[in-house]
């Protein structure tokens, strides 16, 4: 047992941090701040250098997928730009690794380089408007023409819709076999006939993610991934499942930003005479700021861990680390803005970005509930009355 | 990284919960009405080699890691053993049998550790005293030197286990002028003139450990029963520090486990308006929380034990985090589970009553929370 990070992995965790502090976070505002269609091609820019760089391509190819790895280079992006992680993660985990977990090895060969290099973008289009964490009630279907998979149905909200070449697409392939056995992931390419990209979304933070709905009318998919149908609802889950550790990440970067911040400034500003950081509220504040961060990555650490080695309740632990993150994200932006006070509500300044951002956490992919109903179930059912 | 347990460790856990549940989880309701030490609690642990746990084989003990020594309090609590009781231990093993064998000469470990191994002699350590808690380089205790033997004038409080203890590891200063490098500590033993011990205190939780005042008046104690030698009395007391933050605090791990199965064992059987109180969404909610909260405070307990086995230093943010989170959200955590069992949370019968009033120790005893949150913030603003 060892809890510590190995020094390769501390390591890893510096050397990206560096390259993102200065290739990455100098743009985060900029992103923010910019029209849509700006952020579409300014975050295409962020995810070539980061692929440029090397940093989202080690063994890409392999079916095993290291979440320990994952998780530490999502903290360091997200913390530098939450949103460019977002963006990243849609193309290179969500896209690329469910190619990775379960593409032919034709679909492999075909997008995943590409992906991992940037050259082309990935999404993953599930939710729709009224299927959320309820992925039963989705109502996008797809029906074979020939020999090709047509789709209908809409998705409201997909990172990187905007800029993305490649979509994987959740939909009912055999709507009478039910979520479980019915349900398939579909490979649709841009051009694809039928697929229409919306006008992108405006959102409360996280703005310089390209976002926007997609609809299908009778369009024309490239595959069904994996090649055979109905494992859609298999495969949805688990790569959501091992993504719950990639939120967590997004939540502890943002919770490391602004602490570091705050820190910062509780040093620099001075009230009465002293640093405000040397009274005991502000002080104390940053202590709980740090301690809920850090739990917040030991859970995600050990989410990734179980998911990695297969271990049983790994997708409880991974329901923990995403409801724990995220609500100590959004207090950690609460407590730094309280601290940053009048220069934080400001327009501009970089904890009032990362407030926004941060809200994101509790919502996405499961909101808090969701995990919670998930977590308590599992417990309850241990002890079913007999 | 490496969250694994062996086999052995797994196994290990499950036997000492076993023995827990069956042989003293029954006898704690009573004792802790009683609100006594419970030398019947206290010969079970004896007799499963709790007591001696950590400490080394050739002195009685089992050479255990200090991991196992939480995977032990954490099962002991699992299985509803009190706090009170967990606590005594925790004082005897722990702050006064370990601190023998880790700064104790050869004659000190050979007279004393073997008794307490075997629980025959109870140990106990006093180092906070009336004016002195979280400020404790502040003591006012003194000794001073007469011949081969020093004179020990003061007073202790909140000192577990002193009313039944036999052997006393107790802190005070030789020269308060130097501070903190004056602080000395010194083994006593009961029935020295001179030590006294006060009547044991009412306490809201962990009734089950006795706790009472010690009075040093004129206390004559011989040179050779210096721990550690002279001035060395403070990375003594510091080093208690490390245990209170992953040892001693495993069975309020252990005791939040014990609330999560019966509060979900509970929400199954309990009915109102006709359907278990499980449909409710809060009653889930809380019982998710609760499973959050064991999980994120193994980690943090864990994390610390396995450092210290590995042999790195204590990390005083990581011990700082196991501490506040485990004393805080802890407390508000078992005040749930009381929530979820109604107006039977609020009777004596009900080990959420108990656990809930044990809890509030873990914010309080071996640093506050206040503190820990001081520690974090000093290294932060550095």
């Amino acid at each position: 047992m060892d809890y510590q990070l190995s020094p390769q992995e501390v390591k890893m965790q510096q050397d990206l941090a560096a390259f993102c502090r200065t290739e990455i976070a100098p743009r985060a505002m900029m992103l923010d701040g910019s029209s849509r269609t700006e952020a579409g091609t300014y975050m295409k820019e962020n995810l070539k250098t980061l692929a440029q760089s090397g940093w989202l391509e080690p063994g890409y190819m392999s079916d095993f997928i290291d979440l320990i790895a994952v998780y530490l280079a999502g903290e360091e992006i997200a913390k530098a730009c939450p949103a460019t992680f977002l963006s990243v993660r849609a193309s290179t985990f969500l896209c690329a690794g469910a190619l990775r977990l379960f593409g032919t090895l034709d679909q492999k060969q075909r997008y995943i380089p590409d992906l991992m290099k940037a050259e082309r973008i990935g999404a993953f289009a599930y939710s729709e408007e009224q299927a959320g964490s309820d992925m039963a009630a989705i109502t996008t279907l797809a029906h074979k023409d020939g020999e090709t998979w047509r789709l209908n149905g809409e998705k409201n909200v997909v990172v990187n819709a905007p800029i993305a070449d490649v979509f994987l697409v959740l939909a009912y392939s055999e709507k009478d076999a039910g979520a479980e056995k019915g349900m398939s992931i579909f490979i649709c390419e841009k051009d694809a006939d039928g697929l229409k990209i919306g006008e992108p979304v405006e959102t409360m933070g996280l703005r310089g993610v390209p976002l926007a709905g997609i609809s299908m009318n009778n369009c024309v998919a490239a595959g069904i991934l994996g090649g055979t149908h109905g494992k859609g609802y298999e495969q949805v889950t688990k790569i959501l499942t091992m993504g719950k550790v990639g939120i967590a990440a997004l939540c502890v970067g943002i919770g490391n930003a602004c602490t570091e911040i705050s820190v910062k400034h509780s040093k620099e500003r001075k009230t009465f005479g002293k640093p405000i950081g040397l009274y005991q509220d502000v002080g104390f504040r940053l202590a709980d700021m740090f301690t809920i961060n850090d739990l917040g990555r030991m859970l995600a650490l050990r989410a990734a861990w179980a998911i990695n080695t297969g271990e049983h309740e790994a997708d409880i632990m991974a329901a923990c680390a995403k409801l724990f993150a995220s609500e100590a994200v959004t207090k950690i932006a609460n407590w730094g803005m309280q601290i940053f006070a009048g220069h934080g509500y400001v327009a501009g300044s970089d904890i009032e970005r990362l407030y926004r951002d941060a809200r994101f956490g509790e919502i996405c992919e499961g909101a808090s509930e969701i995990q919670r109903s998930l977590i308590a179930g599992n417990e309850l059912d241990k002890f079913l009355p007999r | 990284m490496d969250f694994s347990l062996s086999q052995e460790q797994r196994m290990f856990r499950e036997t000492v919960f076993r023995y827990g549940r069956d042989e003293i989880a029954p006898l704690c309701e009573e004792a802790d009405l009683k609100g006594e030490f419970s030398f019947e609690i206290w010969r079970k642990l004896a007799s499963f080699g709790i007591l001696g746990l950590p400490l080394p084989e050739e002195l009685g003990g089992s050479a255990a890691s200090i991991l196992n020594c939480c995977l032990a309090g954490e099962a002991l609590g699992h299985a509803g053993v009190d706090g009170g009781s967990l606590l005594a231990w925790g004082a005897h093993t722990y702050l006064c049998a370990h601190n023998i064998c880790t700064f104790g000469n050869e004659d000190q470990k050979q007279k004393y550790v073997p008794k307490l191994a075997t629980g025959e002699w109870i140990g106990c350590m006093g180092l906070t005293e009336p004016g002195s808690g979280s400020d404790a380089a502040s003591i006012s205790t003194t000794a001073v030197k007469k011949g081969d033997r020093y004179v020990l004038n003061g007073s202790k409080t909140f000192i577990t286990n002193a009313p039944v203890a036999d052997v006393f590891v107790v802190f005070a200063n030789v020269n308060k002028a130097i501070k903190h490098e004056g602080i000395t500590a010194f083994i006593i033993e009961k029935g020295t003139p001179g030590l006294t011990t006060g009547k044991p205190f009412h306490k809201m939780g962990c009734k089950c450990s006795s706790t009472s005042e010690v009075f040093l008046s004129d206390c004559e104690v011989p040179e050779e029963n210096v721990l550690g030698g002279e001035g060395k009395g403070w990375i003594i007391a510091l080093s208690g520090v490390e245990w209170d933050r992953c040892t001693l605090l495993s069975p309020m791990l252990g005791a939040a486990l014990n609330n999560l199965d019966s509060c979900a064992r509970y929400a199954n059987e309990r009915q109102q308006f006709k359907r278990p109180i499980r449909s409710f969404q809060a009653i889930q909610h809380r019982i998710a929380d609760m499973k959050v909260f064991v999980e994120a405070v193994r980690l943090a307990v864990y994390r610390v034990a396995s450092a210290k086995d590995n042999g790195q230093m204590l990390n005083p943010l990581q011990a700082a985090v196991s501490k506040v989170y485990a004393g805080d959200r802890g407390f508000e955590m078992a005040s749930e589970a009381v929530q979820i069992f109604g107006g039977y949370g609020f009777m004596h019968e009900y080990p959420v009553e108990r656990n809930f009033r044990d809890s509030k120790l873990a914010a309080i005893g071996g640093g506050t929370s206040d503190i820990m949150r001081m520690i974090v913030s000093r290294i932060m603003m550095m």
